[in-house]
């Protein structure tokens, strides 16, 4: 009588179980069950779920399509994927960094706004040449990505303020005051929006012609390549790193052992902050050119869960943020040709990064049952 | 002046009845960074249940519009009920639960809103179309000069939410159950030593926190736009966070918070009428209640008392 929930808990353990790989496949049993309350839900709108997913596939670029319109492949449809996934690798790994120290940038969305605003005015209404105003958006975007960071880091440890608060404060103060100085100055007329940045600033390069065909080409993804390498180095071998990750699993420990707890947070924080610039400078001056006032981007937000879903790992937040992004730039395929609406690829992510959220939860259970099926 | 008060009025009261959802929530020892999700929520299930019930109730529009705004506290319970599942039962991070509940409300409330508007209306649209909220205008208060102005032009949801507000501070502060609830935000082991159940304590507030939050979206939802429509989500509950942390985690300074915030943002439009000055500078005005606490916290931040097992898992 009792062989059935037995098969289930057995399963369960087999998949979220203690083990090798145990965090990689908590996070594999997180997209599955999304992916399964997905097919639910398609099927209560009476879709083929299947077909649904492989047509999200193929908009972005994984699968081929049946028809493709000119000067456009599959081709195309993966760089414009990888476009639109630069600034979420960023973002993901800026949270990433700073979550493995204790502290929650929840301020990446108004570092985005901060960042991308101060590069598209000093630079992208600018007339220098690529070869230099590419290279200064960058830096621009780093530079103010990191004060922001210091700011936060810096107040959290001088003045103990809850840096969670800090942030939220920050987020509408940026967004806010940016949307004052677009609004007064250089707005967009017909859009509502910023004046779009001249090509010369931008990170991206669209509609470049490469083998008869028309290309996104996102030159800052190699950036972020190294990035992830660099971050992955930087907290598994290096000194800092250790301290990194000391400070956040016990920082009065930490103190003890003689690390210095305030400037490492500090110091986390300045690469957490400019991490979340660059994202915002490859989001505003590059997948997108401009900037809308009064919104904080909820790539931003996203990016936290996402963090999570990767396990804050440098190459965890590299595959989540490619499988966000794939329903997210998919969706507009599958919408048009399946009539289902758009907005369905943002519930499937949220109900993602619920299950991600709980994750933690899985594996105690699975560690539980594990340990009981032992002693019996 | 008067429309500074009026103006005021009308947008500190909901921003309270969320300001005391949330001292609820973290009173227990919950954070509760989703209030902004959840107020949206509420407000969707109240326009939600405006739009569905137009066609059954007819004749008695007063009626319909506080069946609406008890949807709504319904609405904001049912995803404050998965915070609190997602908090106390799965022990998922407060915070992160927080954040990750937000984002499941602003997709859940569009695609709910587009699908629901598309097979049950037949009409593209992402909006449900609300009343005006009944006003009045009390008629002896009203001609005190200055303070007068409190009672002109008055929403009737205003002295509904006062009534909740005082109920919920009573509770709060005078009742076992209120007491239980802070023990809980300060010691749950002593609680649980005393024989309470920390979770159960902790579950009823942050229901208690959606369905509040849920009331003062509704509020806003008939006040601000007489819609509901994803502009809802414009940051009033990280505002209301704003407020209870400014009020140290206490009713009473925390209604001292709303009325300045409300005030200084009515006074600030006002202001920027007044000198003719572009309608953008009305986002400068936005700023100053993050401006001031983000001040506030910073001379005050050791002072400041929040609920010392405040995001503590218990187990």
């Amino acid at each position: 009588m009792l062989k059935k929930p037995n098969l289930i808990k057995r399963i369960f353990v087999y998949c979220c179980g203690p083990g090798k790989h145990q965090l990689l496949r908590v996070s594999l049993f997180c997209i599955f069950l999304s992916l399964l309350a997905g097919t639910v839900l398609l099927l209560l709108l009476g879709k083929n779920p299947l077909e649904a997913y492989r047509s999200i596939l193929q908009g972005a670029g994984i699968l081929p399509k049946t028809r493709y319109a000119g000067k456009k492949s599959q081709l195309t449809d993966f760089m414009s994927l990888l476009n639109y996934t630069t600034p979420m690798i960023f973002a993901a790994l800026s949270v990433a960094v700073a979550l493995k120290s204790g502290i929650f940038n929840i301020c990446v969305s108004g570092i985005m706004v901060f960042s991308g605003f101060l590069a598209t005015v000093l630079v992208g209404y600018s007339s220098l040449a690529p070869m230099i105003a590419k290279p200064l958006v960058i830096l621009i975007g780093i530079v103010a990505g990191g004060l922001i960071g210091v700011l936060i880091g810096y107040l959290r440890h001088r003045f103990n303020m809850n840096e969670v608060v800090v942030a939220i404060m920050l987020n509408y103060i940026i967004s806010y005051v940016v949307s004052f100085f677009i609004q007064t100055k250089f707005v967009d007329p017909i859009t509502r929006q910023s004046v779009e940045v001249g090509q010369n600033a931008r990170l991206t390069l669209f509609d470049y012609p490469i083998m008869n065909l028309k290309m996104e080409i996102n030159l800052v993804f190699p950036l972020a390549l190294i990035t992830v390498f660099s971050i992955r180095y930087f907290i598994n071998r290096t000194r800092f790193g250790f301290e990194l990750k000391a400070v956040g699993l016990n920082s009065k420990a930490s103190n003890y052992a003689g690390i210095n707890v305030g400037k490492t947070m500090v110091t986390t924080m300045l690469i957490s902050g400019a991490l979340a610039g660059l994202a915002g400078v490859s989001y505003y001056l590059g997948s997108n050119a401009s900037i809308q006032p009064r919104v904080l981007p909820s790539l931003g937000f996203d990016s936290i869960a996402v963090a999570l879903l990767g396990n804050t790992t440098a190459i965890g937040c590299f595959f989540a943020s490619l499988l966000v992004m794939v329903f997210d730039s998919g969706t507009t395929y599958m919408s048009s040709r399946m009539q289902v609406l758009r907005e369905i690829a943002a519930l499937i992510t949220s109900i993602l990064l619920l299950f991600s959220a709980i994750g933690i939860f899985f594996r105690a259970l699975a560690n539980r049952y594990a340990r009981e099926a032992e002693e019996v | 002046m008067d429309s500074i008060i009026i103006e005021g009025i009308a947008f500190s009261i909901p921003l309270f009845i969320i300001a005391i959802g949330g001292i609820y929530s973290e009173g227990s020892g919950v954070i509760n960074l989703a209030l902004e999700g959840l107020l949206g929520f509420g407000a969707f299930a109240g326009g939600l249940s405006y739009a569905l019930l137009s066609s059954v109730i007819t004749g008695n529009p007063l009626l319909l519009i506080y069946a609406s705004l008890a949807f709504a506290m319904v609405g904001g319970a049912l995803l404050a009920s998965l915070h609190a599942l997602m908090c106390i039962k799965f022990k998922a991070n407060q915070v992160i639960s927080g954040v990750v509940i937000n984002m499941l409300s602003v997709a859940l409330t569009a695609f709910l809103a587009n699908q629901i508007n598309a097979s049950v209306f037949g009409q593209p649209s992402n909006k449900f179309l609300l009343e005006i909220f009944p006003k009045v205008t009390v008629p002896l208060l009203s001609r005190i000069p200055i303070l007068g102005a409190v009672f002109t032009d008055l929403y009737t949801f205003i002295p509904i939410i006062v009534a909740v507000a005082i109920l919920m501070a009573y509770i709060y502060y005078k009742t076992p159950f209120g007491m239980h609830i802070r023990a809980c935000g300060d010691n749950p082991h002593a609680v649980a030593a005393a024989g309470g159940n920390v979770m159960k304590i902790r579950f009823v507030s942050v229901l208690v926190s959606g369905a509040l939050a849920g009331l003062g979206g509704m509020c806003f939802a008939y006040s601000i736009s007489t819609t509901f429509s994803p502009n809802i989500y414009m940051g009033f509950g990280y505002l209301a966070i704003a407020a209870y942390i400014f009020g140290s985690w206490k009713i009473s300074r925390t209604f001292l918070a709303c009325i300045l915030f409300g005030f200084a943002r009515s006074a600030g439009y006002v202001l920027v009428q007044k000198l003719e000055l572009p309608s953008s500078f009305g986002d400068l005005v936005l700023t100053l209640p993050y401006i001031v606490t983000l001040v506030l916290l910073l001379f005050f931040s050791s002072k400041t008392k929040a609920p010392r097992a405040l995001g503590d898992v218990y187990e």
